[in-house]
């Protein structure tokens, strides 16, 4: 009996002292994980949609409320500034939409006027050879230096020339930059 | 002078992959280049000292019959404590080694060296045995995925040895390799210590 007792007494302690120190733990290196995820994971879409810049928009992002999503649960968003001398010259941030097989996530540049620096295709699951071809610089490129009422596909009266073949991605592509643009009022108003 | 002997054992007579045979799955997997096999043998190395450092104090606390349970307890801390550290010091590595890290939890080299050893010795000792068992472990690693990675890829820590001219034997890099030269090197240490006795 005593044996009993002295084997769940120690058990007990030794699982609680672990689940502390490793709460510990998590708490302390949340930062830093979560920074060295975005800097691996989204800073190269981060540089290749942004203007020049000095500083670490990684180190500066700003965490935005953008609404709520299905559940109603709130939705962050991290918004990414360039700064030249200190001044903000545009910001860049994640935007998603539906292309033919699933959501396509796209990172957006847009500048103090409101207009496109350049974008960039994250992830996706379009179909190899024609819808995921939007990621190629042939497409995206075409974003750059866009002014917010040219960005549709040029069927629709836009500036954007669709994928032959893809039109549903291209789409999917041109709805998740033009809901970046939605919220960039709000961006503007908070961060430059 | 035991303290001593203790930490060399593991850097030749019992050295775990080549000696003991243990720890084999890390051994394979993670080998592809000298930088990766060098990373787990640090982490696990870090994860051994500490486990024994725990369970040699603990030594007389823990009941016999609830030992191995305490014990993985333990050693699950320490490979979170790792997992946690190198995702957020070292990312590009801890994607490299990606599930092997959690598995250095089911390392038997450190559960066998927490059963074996550190439980049944004091602190001084245990630590010593750890260090040295995980310097094995790590200068093993790091030799096998030195090999692979020169002779597989042309390179050695990323920086290129063999010239342009040099034709990569990119079988090394695949799993095929990892048996190949594992059983060349075993083989190599069984001649070797052949001949000295």
């Amino acid at each position: 009996m005593r044996d009993l007792v002295k084997m769940v007494v120690v058990l007990t302690v030794i699982c609680g002292a672990s689940g502390f120190v490793l709460s510990y733990v998590n708490e302390a290196t949340k930062a830093p994980r979560e920074y060295q995820l975005l800097k691996y994971v989204q800073e190269p879409s981060i540089k290749a949609v942004l203007p020049e810049y000095d500083n670490d928009p990684i180190k500066d992002r700003v965490e935005m409320d953008a609404g709520k999503d299905a559940k109603g649960q709130p939705v962050k968003r991290n918004i990414f500034p360039a700064k030249q001398g200190g001044k903000t010259v545009a910001v860049a941030y994640g935007s998603a939409a539906n292309g033919y097989h699933g959501p396509i996530d796209v990172m957006v540049g847009i500048d103090g006027e409101g207009n496109l620096t350049g974008i960039s295709i994250m992830t996706h699951t379009e179909t190899p050879g024609l819808g995921a071809r939007v990621v190629e610089p042939g497409f995206t490129g075409q974003f750059e230096g866009l002014q917010p009422g040219q960005v549709k596909l040029a069927a629709e009266g836009g500036k954007v020339d669709a994928i032959s073949g893809a039109t549903l991605s291209s789409k999917g592509v041109v709805t998740a930059v033009r809901q970046a643009i939605e919220f960039f009022p709000q961006v503007k108003k908070e961060v430059f | 002078m035991s303290v001593v002997k203790e930490f060399t054992k593991g850097l030749w007579k019992e050295v775990p992959p080549f000696r003991l045979v243990l720890g084999l799955c890390p051994v394979l997997a993670v080998t592809t280049a000298a930088k990766n096999g060098m990373g787990m043998g640090l982490a696990t190395t870090f994860v051994l000292v500490c486990s024994n450092v725990l369970v040699s104090l603990l030594r007389n606390v823990i009941p016999s019959k609830v030992r191995i349970a305490a014990f993985i307890v333990v050693i699950a801390s320490f490979v979170v404590i790792v997992e946690l550290m190198m995702q957020a010091y070292f990312y590009p590595l801890y994607k490299v080694l990606g599930i092997f890290i959690p598995l250095i939890v089911v390392n038997c080299i450190i559960l066998g060296r927490a059963e074996a050893f550190a439980s049944k010795n004091p602190l001084f000792p245990s630590i010593a045995d750890g260090l040295g068992m995980g310097l094995g472990f790590t200068l093993s690693l790091t030799f096998l995925g030195g090999i692979r990675e020169i002779f597989g890829a042309g390179t050695i820590f990323g920086m290129p040895l063999m010239g342009a001219s040099f034709e990569p034997f990119s079988i090394l890099v695949k799993a095929p390799g990892a048996f190949i030269c594992l059983g060349l090197i075993l083989g190599l240490i069984n001649w070797i210590s052949a001949k000295r006795s």
